[in-house]
């Protein structure tokens, strides 16, 4: 059940990270180290007031002798009190601010990391980042101030413990490896069983998910039955995992009573004898069995955090890759302006390949006068996608340039460029905000005339205005669900907002019925008139509505034209148009 | 008795009666219950004997100078430990165990039920509602049934037990450390709430904090396509820093709590041992009753406090029971009445809706008056725009739901008056994506008929033409099917789900066609398929397309609920102007 081990090496990263978020908020890193360091002394000190106390009782002294003690005793009360506050708040603050302050710098950085990084990365792999390793790195941190005071602790009471009786000491003082060691042990395997448990939790969610998605087809068959009998499988094998975990529960939880109880027998049969003998006083050997029982806790949080530690660095080292990957598309250094014009769109031999080597584009030249509209054409992984992608610098040529009425994309800045360039991709994406806000994300500064102007473009205002709130509806995950062909419009309306210079068009109307289908052909047509306008072309329907069309195969763009005339002229267009090797979907 | 709790702020009534109904559903359960408390009382009494050892060891031993007295007692104490630590192990692991047992029996009735419910009851609930009843509400009980019962379990006997000690022992003292105890219990009341409170804010803001991060992450290209990369990290900041906020709410509760804890401790070992100390000198008592005292003291802070954690969880336990069981209780409309008979086989397949009303709200009529009847073999398709009501039909006829007026019949019997069965058997839905389970493509095939052999699925996958692609998989019929099919086309979907349909082998077929397109390859496909399995059948098809109306024998065009033409495709071309609109609008997507 042993989570795989990373090495030494592989965690200096993480541990550096750990290292340099402790430095960032050493202020209260340092006030939670005295608050435990406070506490530390005053857990040392107790244990030896109750000695002299019983010792003042065993000896028969003054009663009055009394009165100083329990005064001490009650003022270590208070004063560890105050210890454990401080400790507590200030090493919560330094946990959690850390968390907070890393979850930042992760969001900010996945945000500006360039396609190509998250062309291979999931987001179930950036979630686990920003959620389960960071609550690794968090309880660690938390843990750590109490950890530095609890190992003083170790070395202070064995030191003490030794010096009131050198044997009596040694033999008190094996508890703490003895307690150490199976509290690694227990942490360590319990781990594992949790993840094992996490992970068929799911395996059954996912069974109750499907099944309530797919009742029509369980009811329609009449298979309750069978897929009752798959969770019950599911439910099995938690509880196998479960009883896994229980049984290493059942081991060594008891251990940590029987471990203290075993000092506490040493002590009371080495201790005893040495009262016996005079060597020590009654109180002494009281104090004794005090410092075993105030030993417990911390020994068994120790050696949580030291099982702990390799897989909080690891995870650090994890958070460490993310955050240090650096964003493939760089800023220019002197960013020169776009030059006014209408929008020609310019490719001089350009060539893409992928980080793997895998080419797609070779040699392409391209002229889309400003002003007019092409599709682009071609079977499935011909690169359509891709030239749209190079013009607003989603992704960088490996050879060759792009320019926009003259001037080289990558010398204008990504502000700029992507104000100018309006991308409506094929996966409509709306943000979990009202209908208006998703359409302004196109343009922060649009007016609400501005916005409704720009959905009447798309058609979409009139379907707009039935939704429940009007503009103000919320969509999104967690809002009103809108039909494939209404998010179609939503973006197609965020695209035009900023009346941009350029236009590129995913073409999505692939997974819409044809009645949705030839309303978002109107919009399209309405949005696409004097813009300069790159449609990818997934379905012949949309070459009615280009200027002309560029027809890509092997990675270059091997005809350019108004559709009729390529029609005529390339038996290749017509063939691949007619084989319906038209990508469909991806 | 009124049980309020506060898990959630959701109100448990009668937790007893609950108790009692939840606690019926594994009477198997029953005896590993009382064995495991038995084993819980054992080990507490066991482990109580420690601090009364040392005693006799001081004050036989020690305060005599016997020597043999200490090794004696020593010897006791390991012996007891030996003992102790058995008994232990054993409860925890059976407490586990029962726990354990228990919800693999709750998680199979709740889903159970859950599958049986009325159809209507899926649609109305957020399917998101009902997967957390079966899987957060389940998790808080297992974290109770997994940890929580032990704690409850050894704590609740510790505190019962050292109480009882203490008392035992020395009286004067114990009133003295049960006075700090009620001050604790207190301080700990308060502590909880305010800790629930910072708690469930804390939880709320993870929640938000989660979903904006994957909202963030999942549509970062549309981000980036629009510059809004410093706007998004700016609305995440804010939403990370509220939840910063509330975990400083709950690291100030914890502040105070603990500090005061351990005062409380300290003012115990005080009380006991000032009061213990007057009386060791007076000669009243002696050292070994004081020492076992604050032996057993040291046992009785940390169970209190363990308890009221546990009793957070016991809440939350007991709101997740309640809330399973609101699910449990929900009454099902749709089922076999009284009477209800098996429809003669072989079915022959004659459809027949009759004046067929329905409301799913009443007062609002989704259908009304509808009737079609379909001889049988015919096709039939229903067409309209989208929200006119013909998907409603398709569920009338699988009978998951009941017509408010007029009668679904089929072979000249009511639905109503048949088994669930008999629909089952007779009447099959294709929906429109086709939707696959997951496990193997094998599973999802003899879906209907999990006995079928593998001869007998290639042969109807032959039979359909759609035998080269799966024998094309590297895996066949053993090809996992992961995440509802995501790794196969729409079109392979919708493949499985008719050859699916044909192993079924019903006389009467319901197909919600699907609205997106397929590849022309695949297209021909599916409707060769389709054509296969339609033979010979009666079929009622939820028609997206031209083609499909085409191909019917019979088009029935619904608006606002009504059947407001009927007739072939070529009647009605030529006689119904809103389906010749209908026909139009279907043309220019295939322009």
């Amino acid at each position: 059940m042993e989570t795989d081990r990373p090495s030494l090496r592989d965690l200096r990263a993480g541990l550096s990270l750990l290292w340099q978020l402790v430095r960032r908020y050493r202020g209260v890193a340092a006030l939670s180290i005295v608050g435990a360091i406070i506490w530390m002394a005053t857990v040392v000190a107790i244990p030896t007031i109750v000695g002299m106390v019983v010792d003042v009782a065993a000896n028969g002294d003054e009663r009055s002798e009394l009165v100083p003690l329990f005064f001490w005793l009650l003022a270590a009360g208070g004063v560890q009190a105050v210890g454990i506050s401080v400790r507590q708040y200030f090493g919560f603050k330094l946990s959690y601010r850390a968390e907070a302050d890393v979850r930042n710098r992760i969001f900010t950085h996945v945000q500006r990391l360039a396609f190509s990084f998250h062309d291979v990365t999931s987001t179930g792999e950036l979630m686990a980042r920003a959620s389960s390793d960071l609550s690794q790195l968090r309880m660690i941190l938390a843990m750590l101030p109490i950890t530095i005071a609890n190992i003083a602790m170790f070395l202070v009471v064995t030191l003490a413990l030794v010096i009131i009786d050198p044997v009596l000491g040694s033999v008190a003082a094996l508890m703490i490896p003895a307690m150490f060691f199976t509290s690694t042990r227990f942490a360590n395997r319990v781990v594992g069983y949790s993840f094992d448990i996490q992970q068929r939790l799911s395996e059954l969610s996912h069974v109750v998910e499907e099944s309530v998605t797919g009742i029509e087809v369980v009811k329609s068959y009449g298979q309750e039955p069978q897929q009752q009998n798959k969770l019950e499988l599911k439910a099995m094998s938690i509880y196998r995992s479960a009883m896994g975990l229980a049984k290493e529960r059942a081991i060594h939880r008891p251990l940590f009573e029987i471990i203290p109880a075993l000092g506490t027998v040493a002590v009371l049969a080495v201790g005893g004898i040495r009262v016996v003998d005079g060597s020590i006083t009654i109180g002494e050997f009281v104090a004794f069995t005090q410092y075993i029982a105030v030993l417990v806790l911390p020994l068994m949080i120790t050696g949580w955090f030291f099982a702990n530690l390799p897989r909080a660095a690891a995870s650090a080292t994890r958070i460490d890759d993310l955050l240090s990957t650096a964003p493939e598309i760089a800023e220019p250094d002197k960013p020169v302006r776009l030059r006014a014009g209408r929008g020609e769109i310019r490719f001089e031999d350009v060539s893409f390949a992928y980080p793997d080597g895998t080419a797609v584009l070779d040699g392409v030249n391209l002229v889309v006068p400003g002003g007019t509209s092409v599709g682009v054409v071609g079977a499935t992984g011909a690169g359509k996608t891709t030239i749209g992608h190079l013009i607003p610098r989603f992704y960088d040529t490996t050879t060759g340039r792009v320019t926009i009425d003259g001037v080289d994309v990558r010398d204008v800045s990504l502000d700029e460029l992507r104000s100018e360039v309006s991308v409506v991709f094929q996966e409509t994406f709306l943000f979990s905000a009202s209908i208006a806000d998703n359409i302004r994300l196109g343009d922060g500064m649009a007016t609400d005339e501005q916005v409704r102007a720009a959905a009447r473009l798309a058609k979409a205002h009139d379907f707009i205005c039935e939704t429940p709130d009007g503009y103000d509806t919320v969509v999104g995950e967690r809002g009103t669900t809108l039909s494939g062909g209404q998010r179609q419009r939503v973006s197609l309306a965020r695209g035009v907002v900023r009346d941009p210079r350029v236009l590129i068009l995913d073409d999505a109307t692939s997974s819409v019925d044809a009645i949705v289908e030839s309303e978002i052909q109107a919009a399209l047509q309405q949005v696409m008139a004097g813009r300069t306008t790159v449609i990818i072309a997934h379905r012949t329907s949309t070459l009615a509505l280009v200027d002309n069309v560029a027809f890509v195969e092997d990675g270059k763009v091997v005809a350019f034209g108004p559709h009729n005339e390529l029609l005529k002229t390339t038996p290749r267009y017509v063939e691949v148009l007619d084989a319906g090797r038209l990508e469909v979907g991806t | 008795m009124k049980y309020m709790s506060s898990a959630g702020d959701y109100k448990v009534d009668r937790p007893g009666s609950l108790i009692v109904r939840a606690a019926r559903i594994a009477p198997e359960l029953k005896w590993p219950f009382v064995g495991t408390i038995g084993i819980a009382i054992l080990a507490t009494l066991v482990r109580l004997l420690g601090p009364l050892i040392v005693k006799g060891g001081i004050d036989n031993g020690i305060s005599k100078g016997d020597k043999g007295a200490i090794y004696v007692a020593s010897g006791l104490f390991v012996a007891a430990l030996v003992v102790q630590y058995v008994t232990t192990a054993m409860s925890q692991w059976s407490v586990a165990h029962v726990g354990e047992r228990y919800l693999v029996k709750l998680r199979s009735v709740v889903f159970g039920r859950l599958l049986r419910l009325d159809m209507g009851f899926f649609t109305r609930s957020k399917s998101g509602v009902l997967v957390s009843r079966m899987t957060s509400d389940i998790e808080s009980l297992q974290e109770f049934a997994s940890d929580g019962a032990v704690l409850a379990l050894s704590n609740f006997l510790t505190v019962i037990g050292v109480a009882i000690a203490l008392g035992f022992v020395d009286w004067h003292m114990a009133l003295a450390v049960f006075v700090v105890i009620a001050v604790l219990m207190f301080v700990s009341a308060i502590f909880q709430r305010q800790a629930r409170r910072a708690y469930d804010l804390v939880r709320e803001r993870i929640g938000s904090v989660l979903a904006a991060l994957q909202e963030g992450i999942s549509g970062v290209r549309v981000v980036q396509a629009f510059t809004q990369e410093e706007p998004q990290a700016s609305t995440f900041g804010r939403v990370n820093e509220s939840h910063f906020e509330a975990n400083m709410a709950s690291a100030r509760a914890i502040s105070w709590y603990f500090p005061v804890v351990s005062f409380l401790r300290i003012g115990a070992i005080a009380a006991a041992l000032g009061i213990g100390v007057i009386r060791v000198m007076d000669g009243s008592m002696s050292m070994g009753t004081l020492v076992a005292f604050l032996l057993y003291l040291d046992w009785f802070f940390q169970p209190i406090i363990n308890l009221s954690n546990v009793y957070n969880l016991l809440q939350s336990a007991l709101a997740a029971l309640a809330k399973l069981y609101e699910l449990v209780d929900k009454p099902t409309v749709i089922q076999d009445r009284d009477g209800a008979y098996d429809l003669a086989t072989p079915v022959v397949g004659s459809l027949e809706v009759q004046g067929m009303s329905f409301e799913y709200l009443s007062g609002v009529p989704t259908l009304t008056d509808v009737s079609i009847s379909v001889a049988p073999g015919q096709r039939v398709a229903i067409v309209g725009e989208t929200g006119s009501g013909k998907s409603t039909i398709a569920k009338l006829i699988m009978r998951f739901y009941d017509p408010t007026e007029g009668s679904i019949r089929i072979d000249g019997h009511d639905l109503t008056d048949l088994t669930g069965q008999s629909r089952i058997e007779s009447v099959a839905l294709i929906p429109q994506d086709g939707f696959l389970f997951s496990g193997t493509l094998r599973d999802n095939l003899v879906y209907a008929d999990p006995g079928a052999s593998d001869d007998q699925v290639w042969r109807v996958l032959e039979t359909m033409g759609i035998d080269s692609w799966i024998r094309s998989l590297p895996e066949g019929l053993d090809t996992q099917v992961r995440e509802r099919g995501s790794r196969f086309s729409s079109g392979e979907r919708q493949l499985v789900a008719l050859a699916r349909a044909f192993l079924a082998d019903p006389a009467v077929i319901v197909l919600d066609e699907a609205t997106s397109n397929l590849d022309p390859e695949t297209e021909v496909n599916v409707e060769t398929a389709l054509k296969i399995l339609l033979e010979g059948r009666t079929s009622v098809v939820i028609a997206h397309r031209l083609r499909s109306a085409e191909r019917a024998d019979r088009v029935f065009m619904i608006a606002d609920g009504q059947v407001i033409a009927e007739g072939t495709h070529k009647e009605l071309a030529e006689s119904s102007p809103p389906y010749r609109e209908l026909v139009d609008a279907w043309k220019v997507g295939l322009a």
